[in-house]
């Protein structure tokens, strides 16, 4: 079975949201939004839609089966293309 | 201050309500549960070793097995979560843990107990045990108390280990 990666703890620091409170924006207990960060639980497609939309963002942002670029991998990008990240 | 009120505090004060309102944190049981299917079997083995009259060793038993009965229906409550609350319904996660833990557990029991009527098809066989009238409201009790902890034992090694970092 393959890997999921997320990006909701990102996102959620980026955001100052505790796991207490995405947990209840989407109905589920905060232990589970710990697992998910964690990688060690797959949500439903329900689930995955109701982050996503919690944060305003498509699904794919969140959720990919490749592993994430990392934020500072992402920043040293940006600065080496001379772009303001 | 009147009794209820009173008995209110009381309530508060011990922690039941806690236990009753099902509002501790659920935890891993992942030895605890092992420790009292032992203390479960030992006890029962002192009790049915027991020919004639009762006597100190059937008494320690007795402690041992019914403790260990009392424990089982306890620990329901600290392990992983089973019962929804009108706060707390129980997520998809925890839908699935319980589902997946019950599902092992029936399989379990079911095994065990065909093993059992396989073993008292052995009646006819001197020298073998065989469980006395008083044995088998033991073993019944046993059975109960098996059923209301392997969910928990089995969920608790189904689930992930706890989170390192439990602030929100």
């Amino acid at each position: 079975m393959s890997n999921l990666y997320n990006r909701i703890a990102l996102f959620r620091a980026e955001r100052g949201v505790s796991r207490r409170e995405l947990a209840e924006a989407v109905g589920v207990n905060n232990q589970t939004i710990g697992y998910l960060e964690r990688g060690d639980y797959k949500p439903s497609l329900e689930l995955a839609m109701k982050i996503a939309a919690y944060f305003g963002v498509p699904v794919e942002l969140l959720f990919s089966f490749q592993r994430f670029e990392s934020v500072a991998d992402t920043l040293r990008r940006a600065a080496a293309a001379g772009e303001q990240p | 201050m009147t009794l209820l009120k009173k008995m209110d505090d009381l309530v508060y004060a011990t922690g039941i309500d806690k236990i009753l309102f099902r509002k501790v944190q659920p935890r891993s049981l992942r030895w605890i549960p092992l420790f009292v299917l032992a203390a479960l079997i030992v006890g029962y083995v002192f009790m049915a070793s027991i020919t004639s009259r009762p006597t100190a060793k059937f008494f320690m038993g007795w402690l041992l097995f019914y403790g260990a009965y009392l424990a089982a229906s306890f620990l329901r409550v600290f392990g992983p979560r089973f019962v929804a609350t009108a706060r707390d319904p129980l997520d998809e996660r925890e839908l699935m843990l319980k589902a997946r833990a019950y599902a092992i557990s029936g399989i379990l029991l079911a095994g065990f107990a065909m093993l059992g009527c396989f073993y008292m098809a052995s009646e006819d066989v001197p020298g073998l045990w065989h469980p006395k009238p008083y044995d088998w409201i033991n073993l019944g009790f046993g059975v109960q108390a098996c059923a209301m902890l392997l969910p928990s034992w089995i969920a608790s090694w189904l689930q992930p280990p706890p989170l390192a970092d439990q602030e929100d």
